[in-house]
C-alpha cells in the first residue's frame, strides 16, 4: 500500500470510527473479527442494539474503531434495530462515524445494493465490504468488483468474512476515505447497477450443493428423522463429553474442601469456605462444561446453516403454540441444562418469542432433576416400572411448557403473531474463529453471573443453614464424643464419631433458619402430604434442586428426632449412609405419630414438584440477564413454584380420594 | 390492481413452479419487510418446497432462499410463469 501523509483525523489521537452496517447474514460481525483480530460476540443478541459491539485496532498510525451495528435491512426505522442503528449513523454528537463500512452479500447483489443505495443518502463516507464473493460464484451471479467500485464510485473491497481474506485492505481503505473531505455520492438505481456488476450466468438457478443438501435435509419424510437424529446426537454428546469433566470438577471441589477442611479448625470459618465458598462456586462450574459443549454445537448448527434448517422444519407445530421454529434448539438443551439453553434463545429474533421461550424453557427436566427422581422412583417403583414413571416426567414438563407458552402469548406476550421471513444460508464450513468466539462468550457471561449473583445466593443460604449455632448443643455433642472416646476404640470408635458428627450435622440443621423456614412453610406443603423434613429439603433445595438429595439424607437419617430432643441414643443405624441407604429410609420413615412419613403418592408428587418447580438461582440469574429485567425471573419462579406446588398437591389429594398409595 | 387474470397470490403456487411479482399488497411494516428483502414486481421467485408440516415454503429469488410462511406469502402477488 502505498504511504500516505495525512493530517489527525477530527476527534483526535488518530482515532477513526467506522460503523459496520449490513444485514443480518451478511457476515459482518464475523468481519468485525477478523478486522480486529479480537474476539467479539458474533451473536446479535437483543439489545445488542443499544449495546453494540465495539473493537479498536491499530492500522498503520491510526487507531481504527468498528461499531457494530445490529443487522438491519434498510432505514426506514420500521424495526427497533433499524431506529437505533439509523439514529447513530445521523448523530451529531460526540461519538459519531467518520466512515461507514457497508457489508454487502455478493450473491444477492440487487437486494444488498438497495441498502447501500439507501446509506448514499446519509452523505457520509462510505467504504463498500464485498462479501462471499465465492457464494456468488457457485451460485453463478459472479460479480465484477471493479466494475461495480466504478458504477458506485466508491471503494470496493472483496472480502471474505469465513478465511478473514481481505480484511486488512478493509481497515486500509476505511482509513483513507475518512480523510476524504468530500466523497462524491451520486444517487444510484441499484437494479442497473446491480445488471451491469453481476453476471447472472445461465448457471444461475440450477441446484447448487445447497439445493442437492436441502432436498435431502428438508425432505418431507426424511428431514423430521434426520432432524431428530441431529439433536440426539447432541444431547448425547452433553450428557457423555460433558461428565467426564463435571466429575473432574466435582472430584477438585471434594478435594479441596477436604483440604481446606483440614487445614482449618472446624467453626463458621471452615463452614463458610467448605459448605458456602467452595459448594457454592463449584456447584455453579460444575455447568461449565455443559455450557461450553452446547455454545459448541449451536455455534456449529448456526455457522454451518442448519439451525435456519430446524427452525424450518419445526415452525409450524411450535408457532400454533406461541413459539417460533427458532425455539427449538434451546428447549432441547435445556433437557441438558436450562442455563445454556437460555443462553441460546438468543437466535430468536421476535421479543416476544424470545422471552416465551425463555421462561418455559426451565420445565424441560434438566440433568439436576433426575438424581432426585432417579432416588423416588429406585424407592417407590419396581424396576419395571421405573423407565415409564421417569418418562412422564419428562413428558409433563414439555406438556406443561407448551401450555404455559400458549397461555402466555395469549396475555402478557400477546401481540401479532411474529413474521418468519427468515433467510435459508448456503451450506458452509464454519469459522473455526466465531464458533470460538461464541463459546468463549457464553462461557464469559456465564462465569460473570456465577461470579456475582449466584455466589451471592450460595451465601445466603448457606448464612440460613449455619446459624444460629447454639453453645449448649455445640457442648452437647462434645460430650457425646468424649463418652465415646472413654468407652470404644479402633474401628468401633471411628464409626461411633462419624455417626455423632451425623447427628451434629443433622441437630444443627434441624435448629438452624433455613429449618425454621421450612417449617414455617410447612403448613404449605401439608396438602401435598409431606413431612416438615422433606418442606425443608425442599426449602434448602431451592438454590440448586440436586440439593434435597444430601439435605434429605442428613435429615432423614435420623429418624423423627424432635428438634429440642437431642438424643444421641436413638441414633439411626449405619446403614443409613449414602444413596442406596437412603432409599431405604424413606420407605421406612415415620412420622412422631408412628404412620409412614413417605409413601408412593408423595413420592410422586415430590417428583412432580421437581419437575415443574423452579429450583436454580443459576437458571433464574440467566434470566435475569437475557431478559435485562428482574420481571422474567421473577415471573418465572413464581409460575414454576406454584405449578409445583398444584401438582404435588393433586397428585396427593387426587390419588388418596381414589384411595390410592 | 389484480386486473389480471392470471393472476395469484404465491402462497397458492405448488413447489417447483415459478413465478413472477407483480405488486406486495398492502403499506404496513410486512410489506415494507418484503420489499426490503427483494420482493419487487418484476422479480423471478422460485418455489422450492413446503416444511413437512406444509407451512412455512422454502422459495428462492434474486440469488437466495427465503423461508416464508403462508400468511406473509399471501401478501406477495404474482403471475405464473408457465
Amino acid at each position: 500500500m502505498t504511504a500516505i501523509t495525512l493530517e489527525a483525523p477530527m476527534t483526535g489521537l488518530g482515532e477513526v470510527t467506522a460503523a459496520l452496517v449490513g444485514r443480518q447474514n451478511a457476515g459482518k460481525t464475523s468481519l468485525m473479527m477478523h478486522l480486529t483480530g479480537q474476539v467479539q460476540k458474533p451473536v446479535n443478541f437483543p439489545g445488542s442494539s443499544v449495546e453494540r459491539g465495539e473493537s479498536r485496532v491499530k492500522v498503520g498510525e491510526f487507531v481504527l474503531r468498528l461499531v457494530d451495528l445490529p443487522g438491519i435491512a434498510s432505514l426506514s426505522a420500521v424495526s427497533p434495530d433499524e431506529e437505533v442503528a439509523l439514529d447513530y449513523l445521523t448523530g451529531t454528537g460526540d461519538d459519531r462515524p467518520q466512515v461507514i463500512c457497508a457489508v454487502v452479500d455478493a450473491a444477492k447483489l440487487t437486494v444488498e445494493l438497495t441498502l447501500v443505495a439507501n446509506l448514499f443518502e446519509l452523505g457520509k463516507p462510505i467504504v463498500v465490504a464485498l462479501n462471499k464473493l465465492d457464494v456468488a460464484e457457485a451460485e453463478g451471479r459472479a460479480v465484477d468488483v471493479e466494475l461495480l467500485a466504478d458504477a458506485l464510485g466508491v471503494p470496493v473491497i472483496p472480502t471474505n468474512a469465513l478465511t478473514g481474506q481481505g480484511a486488512e485492505a478493509l481497515g486500509h481503505a476505511l482509513i483513507r476515505t475518512a480523510h476524504i473531505p468530500h466523497q462524491q455520492l451520486q444517487r444510484f438505481d441499484p437494479h442497473a447497477v446491480a445488471a451491469r456488476a453481476q453476471q447472472v450466468s445461465a448457471r444461475s438457478g440450477t441446484r447448487t450443493f445447497t439445493d442437492r443438501l436441502d432436498a435431502v435435509l428438508l425432505h418431507r419424510v426424511w428431514g423430521l428423522p434426520i432432524l431428530l437424529l441431529v439433536m440426539l446426537g447432541m444431547f448425547q454428546t452433553l450428557f457423555s463429553v460433558a461428565t467426564p469433566f463435571m466429575d473432574l470438577i466435582d472430584s477438585g471441589q471434594t478435594a479441596l474442601g477436604d483440604a481446606v477442611a483440614s487445614a482449618i479448625e472446624p467453626g463458621a470459618v471452615q463452614s463458610f469456605l467448605v459448605d458456602g465458598l467452595i459448594n457454592g462456586i463449584g456447584s455453579v462450574l460444575i455447568f461449565l462444561p455443559q455450557i461450553a459443549l452446547l455454545m459448541l454445537v449451536v455455534a456449529l448448527l448456526e455457522g454451518t446453516g442448519y439451525m435456519a434448517r430446524a427452525a424450518f422444519l419445526l415452525d409450524r407445530p411450535l408457532s400454533r403454540v406461541g413459539l417460533s421454529g427458532r425455539s427449538f434448539v434451546p428447549m432441547v438443551s435445556s433437557f441438558a441444562c436450562a442455563v445454556p439453553g437460555i443462553l441460546a434463545s438468543r437466535i430468536i429474533e421476535n421479543e416476544r418469542d424470545r422471552i416465551a421461550t425463555v421462561v418455559v424453557s426451565p420445565l424441560m427436566s434438566c440433568s439436576a432433576r433426575l438424581p432426585v427422581y432417579v432416588l423416588l422412583i429406585g424407592a417407590f417403583f419396581p424396576a419395571k416400572a421405573g423407565g415409564v414413571v421417569l418418562l412422564s416426567m419428562y413428558l409433563l414438563g414439555i406438556v406443561v411448557a407448551v401450555l404455559v407458552a400458549f397461555i402466555l402469548r395469549r396475555t402478557v406476550l400477546r401481540g401479532p403473531s411474529s413474521a418468519l421471513m427468515m433467510e435459508l444460508p448456503v451450506y458452509q464450513r464454519p469459522s473455526a474463529r466465531v464458533v470460538w468466539a461464541q463459546v468463549q462468550s457464553g462461557c464469559r457471561d456465564f462465569l460473570v453471573l456465577a461470579g456475582t449473583v449466584i455466589f451471592a445466593a450460595a451465601v445466603i443460604i448457606w448464612l440460613l443453614s449455619y446459624y444460629p449455632r447454639p453453645q449448649e448443643l455445640h457442648d452437647h455433642f462434645v460430650s457425646a464424643r468424649d463418652t465415646a472416646a472413654e468407652k470404644l476404640e479402633g474401628e468401633q470408635l471411628d464409626q461411633a464419631v462419624s455417626v455423632i458428627d451425623d447427628a451434629e450435622r443433622a441437630a444443627f440443621l434441624e435448629q438452624s433458619f433455613l429449618a425454621d423456614i421450612g417449617r414455617f412453610i410447612h403448613p404449605i406443603f401439608e396438602p401435598a402430604g409431606w413431612d416438615w423434613r422433606t418442606s425443608v429439603g425442599v426449602v434448602a433445595a431451592f438454590p440448586a434442586r440436586e440439593l434435597i438429595v444430601p439435605t434429605m439424607g442428613i435429615l432423614y437419617s435420623l429418624g423423627d428426632v424432635d428438634p429440642g430432643d437431642y438424643s444421641v441414643d436413638s441414633l439411626g443405624e449405619p446403614e443409613a449412609e449414602g444413596g442406596s441407604g437412603l432409599r431405604d429410609v424413606l420407605k421406612t420413615a415415620r412420622r412422631a405419630d408412628g404412620s409412614l412419613a413417605f409413601g408412593p403418592l408423595q413420592a410422586v408428587g415430590l417428583m412432580v414438584f421437581f419437575a415443574l418447580c423452579s429450583q436454580c438461582a443459576a437458571t433464574l440469574a440467566t434470566i435475569r440477564r437475557e431478559t435485562r429485567s428482574w420481571k422474567w425471573p421473577v415471573f418465572t419462579f413464581a409460575y414454576m413454584t406454584f405449578l409445583g406446588w398444584l401438582g404435588a398437591v393433586l397428585v396427593f389429594q387426587v390419588g388418596s380420594a381414589l384411595g390410592l398409595g | 390492481m389484480t386486473q389480471n387474470p392470471t393472476a395469484t397470490t404465491l402462497d397458492s403456487l405448488a413447489p417447483g413452479r415459478t413465478a413472477l411479482v407483480l405488486d406486495v399488497v398492502g403499506e404496513d411494516r410486512l410489506s415494507k419487510r418484503l420489499s426490503d428483502l427483494g420482493f419487487w414486481s418484476g422479480t423471478r421467485i422460485e418455489v422450492i418446497r413446503r416444511a413437512p408440516f406444509g407451512d412455512p415454503t422454502q422459495y428462492r429469488l434474486q440469488g437466495y432462499r427465503i423461508a416464508l410462511r403462508r400468511a406473509e406469502a399471501q401478501r406477495v402477488v404474482v403471475e405464473e410463469l408457465r
